[in-house]
């Protein structure tokens, strides 16, 4: 792992971190939410500074690089982080078409008993 | 002052009537609200027959939106304070009298705190009770002797603010991030029931995830927000 991809992997993590702790604090972004990138930066920080293990695990794994074993890891981490978004999407979706079917069903239900009550 | 205790129940059916009744026959000077956060059991119905004051939440929020409800009404309503009362029964409600007291000395935030007086015993429940604790402590410099419990109450301000804005969950986050933002919050000693029927929502996954969100809240990104004072 070179030194500038070292650099950079913190300098981005920083950055990231930042950019997170900004929509805290500007009201846009829920704490619970917030966590997982926060860990994420300080890991990326972690391998950037202390790089030996990624040398023993791609030994381990007979990759060339210890760089690959870094972006391995990102990439599954992302993975499993698109996963779970999908599954949030889904399960918010379902509850939006819930809360829109309670209104309407609601307005209907309204509707018919003032119109019960003219008559 | 007008006082409303705000009841959140999420599959409560074998509590919430030992609980809501018995506020209403020994306690009738308190006004209350039950906040159902979409329970698949029967605790809407049962609410529903005996006549008890509800807001079915029609999908499930979670504690802090469920909660956040009950904030809500209670601003709508004009309440001078509002508490956070389990529906599990843990919380009794003959302790509201000296959490009120406490607001209307002045006081912010007033916390039923197990361990006041009583000493906080060494077992793996409350470990995590004390690394709250002591991060709280490092962050604020205020020792708070249950930042855990759930047994809390609010003055008119801070209901406001709390209905109003994102990131006010009830948790002890929270409230780390209310004292380093100059509120005044108080403990006061409480006796608490172990929870009557159920299953608790806590299990060690849940409990790892939820010490690590605190954790890291209380200790860092809560420095990093500021309060947006909304009047």
């Amino acid at each position: 792992m070179s030194i500038y991809l070292r650099i950079i992997l913190v300098v981005i993590s920083m950055l990231s971190m930042m950019n997170v702790m900004k929509r805290v604090r500007r009201f846009k972004l829920q704490i619970e939410n917030s966590i997982f990138w926060i860990i994420f930066s300080l890991l990326l920080i972690l391998v950037a500074v202390f790089p030996d293990p990624m040398f023993w695990l791609a030994e381990l794994l007979g990759i060339q690089s210890p760089a690959n074993i870094v972006f391995l890891f990102v990439i599954f981490i992302l993975l499993i982080k698109t996963f779970n978004l999908t599954l949030e999407i889904s399960q918010l979706q379902y509850k939006i078409q819930e809360l829109v079917q309670k209104i309407a069903l609601d307005e209907n239900k309204k509707n018919k008993e003032a119109d019960k009550e003219e008559k | 002052m007008k006082v409303l205790v705000i009841i959140p129940a999420y599959n409560e059916e074998l509590n919430i009537k030992k609980v809501v009744s018995n506020l209403i026959d020994h306690y009738p000077q308190y006004n209350y609200v039950v906040v159902n956060d979409g329970s698949a059991d029967s605790t809407s119905q049962i609410c529903h027959q005996e006549g008890y004051n509800i807001i079915d939440l029609p999908v499930n929020l979670g504690l802090a939106g469920a909660f956040q409800t009950g904030l809500k009404y209670a601003d709508q309503e004009g309440y001078d304070c509002a508490i956070q009362f389990d529906a599990d029964g843990q919380h009794r409600p003959e302790y509201i009298e000296d959490l009120l007291k406490e607001i209307e000395n002045g006081y912010d935030i007033v916390i039923g705190s197990r361990f006041v007086t009583e000493k906080k015993p060494f077992s793996m429940r409350m470990l995590g009770n004390r690394m709250i604790e002591r991060a709280i402590k490092f962050s604020t410099g205020k020792v708070l002797t249950d930042p855990t419990s759930g047994m809390r109450m609010y003055s008119k301000k801070i209901i406001h603010e709390f209905a109003s804005n994102i990131n006010y969950g009830p948790e002890p986050d929270t409230i780390s991030f209310m004292i380093k933002q100059g509120a005044s919050v108080k403990d006061v000693q409480v006796k608490m029931d172990e929870r009557t029927a159920g299953e608790s929502y806590l299990n060690l996954t849940r409990s790892i995830a939820y010490m690590l969100r605190m954790m890291l809240s209380i200790l860092f990104i809560q420095n990093f927000r500021k309060r947006r004072k909304a009047d």
